[in-house]
């Protein structure tokens, strides 16, 4: 056990509505799912994205399609054509997440 | 049992129409849906508006009814978008003027309206409506700038509406996205918008599934996909998802085999998560679904079963968003490339900070990021150590600056093009690598009380009279 890379057990997909920030996160396996039902908490997602999410952030279980939903809340710098970021609408936050590695111990 | 197929035809505004034309051609179902109003759409749309009055639809409808209406219609596929924008009447003419002269007489085109609260503000604050942010509570009196758009977030009843008035063509305004696809299946099963038995809920909250799953064309058959990746498939015919949903709303997804793309379990349940936020309760303007008993279950290659969506009772209160005028974004990008690729940017940026900390400029904020490095991620990216950053072939460095007075951008981005000669090395950058003056359209998301609203159907008919235009 020890590590293991979200990536290799889970899919993700952003969006916006205005400020908020949803990133959807999809199991591979019904296995995967327990993993990161159990791993991927609501404080991990908010410190691995740091500065960029100044609120914060709800996590929603969805049983049926294995999957979880985060809601991030002032994530996207005044969202939509207000932000300065490249990733106005915050498309690569799903890209940012798969990269996390869950401690599983 | 009477089932019917419904074809996703458009993702967002400036979409291509690919996908719909070849379903078009095929007859591969009754109706094409379109979704073409993102959240910042209809800004743009008013921009258009106050150039020219009869502008402010979607103008992706003027190539439509050149190269995918006339096909459509000639194959009895019915057309159902939100096209019409802030102006439905305004497309509407046009659009029957331009079928006219192909000879397309008899087509009826309707437009479905009472969204537009833009000169109702005052009616509905002093009546109480306090038109308070969404998000942040703050009431709508503090605030301070230019309301560009307000639009009302509508339901099913003005789609249904054109449909039993035998519209070919339905153009609406601001439907909101999943309730085009939900008006065709009310109508076409006589299902009553306002009957709030479960068992009616359950069917409006499959007609809401299965239309937040058409709303964006091909990110539902295995575009923007990394469930699918690495997307052994073709992108660039990408087919977009067909649903045929019987009389209880269980709908069976499809695309059409010759294209690209793939539908698999995988793609549906990355676009069911699309834009979701609390999915056992996500409201809509005629049902709030719980999608936490949705199954999706693929029962063939590009065949997959979606089901068990829970209806409950719809808000008593609307989303009305609008556009306010906040001021311009301006950015440009410069390039540098090795050796000392990471200090040579680092060097440009302290340049830069000098040379407008001396200009008398009034900036909200600014910002420099590293293309290539933390471009995207901003401070979240792990960054290597300047030793290895160093060794990079490249670098960009993006400039960014929000700002009120339109003369900053040009100026603060003018100051610093001395240092193609004056700063660090081979520093390499030309105008149009960023923009001027982009301008910020911020959002004012709030909820009003349904009373306020009332659709408005009207139906216009294609004559050939009007081929001498």
């Amino acid at each position: 056990m020890g590590k293991v890379k979200l990536i290799d057990i889970a899919s993700a997909r952003s969006g916006d509505k205005n400020n908020i920030c949803n990133i959807g996160v999809m199991a591979k396996t019904p296995a995967d799912y327990e993993t990161i039902k159990k791993h991927l908490t609501a404080d991990v997602v908010k410190n691995h994205f740091g500065e960029l999410i100044k609120g914060k952030v709800d996590r929603y279980e969805w049983d049926s399609i294995e999957s979880l939903n985060f809601i991030c809340h002032e994530a996207l710098d005044g969202g939509g054509s207000r932000s300065l970021r490249m990733d106005t609408l915050g498309k690569n936050f799903s890209s940012h997440l798969l990269r996390l590695e869950l401690d599983i111990n | 049992m009477k089932k019917i197929k419904i074809a996703s035809g458009q993702g967002f505004y400036g979409d291509s129409n690919r996908s719909a034309v070849q379903v078009a051609k095929n007859k591969a179902a009754d109706y094409i849906v379109f979704d073409a109003l993102a959240e910042l759409t209809l800004s743009i749309l008013q921009k258009d508006k106050m150039r020219d009055e009869t502008l402010g639809y979607a103008r992706d409808i003027e190539a439509n009814v050149r190269k995918l209406y006339p096909i459509a219609l000639q194959n009895g596929i019915k057309l159902v978008t939100n096209s019409g924008g802030l102006n439905p009447k305004s497309a509407a003419k046009k659009l029957s003027a331009a079928l006219a002269k192909q000879g397309l007489d008899g087509v009826k085109i309707a437009t479905v309206e009472g969204d537009n609260y833009i000169n109702r503000l005052d009616e509905l604050q002093s009546n109480g409506e306090e038109l308070k942010h969404l998000d942040t509570n703050q009431p709508f009196a503090t605030n301070e700038n230019e309301v560009t758009h307000a639009n009302l977030y509508i339901g099913a009843q003005g789609v249904v509406d054109a449909l039993k008035q035998g519209a070919d063509i339905v153009l609406a305004g601001r439907v909101a996205d999943p309730c085009l696809t939900l008006g065709i299946l009310a109508y076409e099963f006589g299902w009553d918008l306002n009957d709030e038995s479960q068992e009616n809920l359950n069917k409006l909250a499959q007609g809401i599934t299965v239309g937040h799953l058409l709303e964006c064309g091909g990110q539902a058959s295995g575009g923007n996909s990394y469930a699918e990746w690495p997307m052994e498939y073709q992108l660039s015919n990408l087919g977009y998802p067909i649903a045929e949903v019987d009389e209880n709303g269980v709908a069976l997804f499809s695309k059409l085999e010759q294209d690209g793309g793939k539908l698999t379990r995988n793609t549906l349940r990355e676009q069911l998560v699309y834009e979701i936020h609390n999915p056992n309760e996500y409201l809509t303007p005629d049902v709030t679904v719980d999608f936490t008993q949705t199954t999706i279950e693929e029962i063939a290659p590009n065949q997959v079963k979606v089901e068990g969506s829970i209806g409950k009772r719809k808000p008593q209160k609307l989303k009305l968003t609008m556009g306010l005028n906040e001021g311009f974004i301006s950015e440009q990008f410069f390039f540098m490339s090795w050796p000392y690729t990471y200090t040579k940017a680092k060097k440009f940026v302290k340049a830069v900070e000098e040379i407008w900390s001396k200009l008398p400029l009034e900036m909200d904020e600014w910002r420099y990021t590293f293309t290539g490095i933390n471009g995207i991620h901003e401070t979240a990216a792990p960054l290597q150590s300047e030793e290895e950053l160093n060794e990079l072939n490249e670098i960009g460095v993006r400039l960014a600056i929000r700002h009120k007075d339109p003369k900053v951008g040009k100026i603060a981005l003018g100051s610093v093009i001395p240092l193609g000669l004056n700063g660090p090395p081979g520093l390499i950058s030309i105008p149009g690598w960023g923009k001027i003056n982009r301008q910020i359209l911020g959002l004012w998301p709030t909820l009003i009380d349904r009373k306020w609203f009332k659709e408005e159907v009207n139906i216009y008919e294609v004559k050939a009279t009007e081929k001498a235009h």
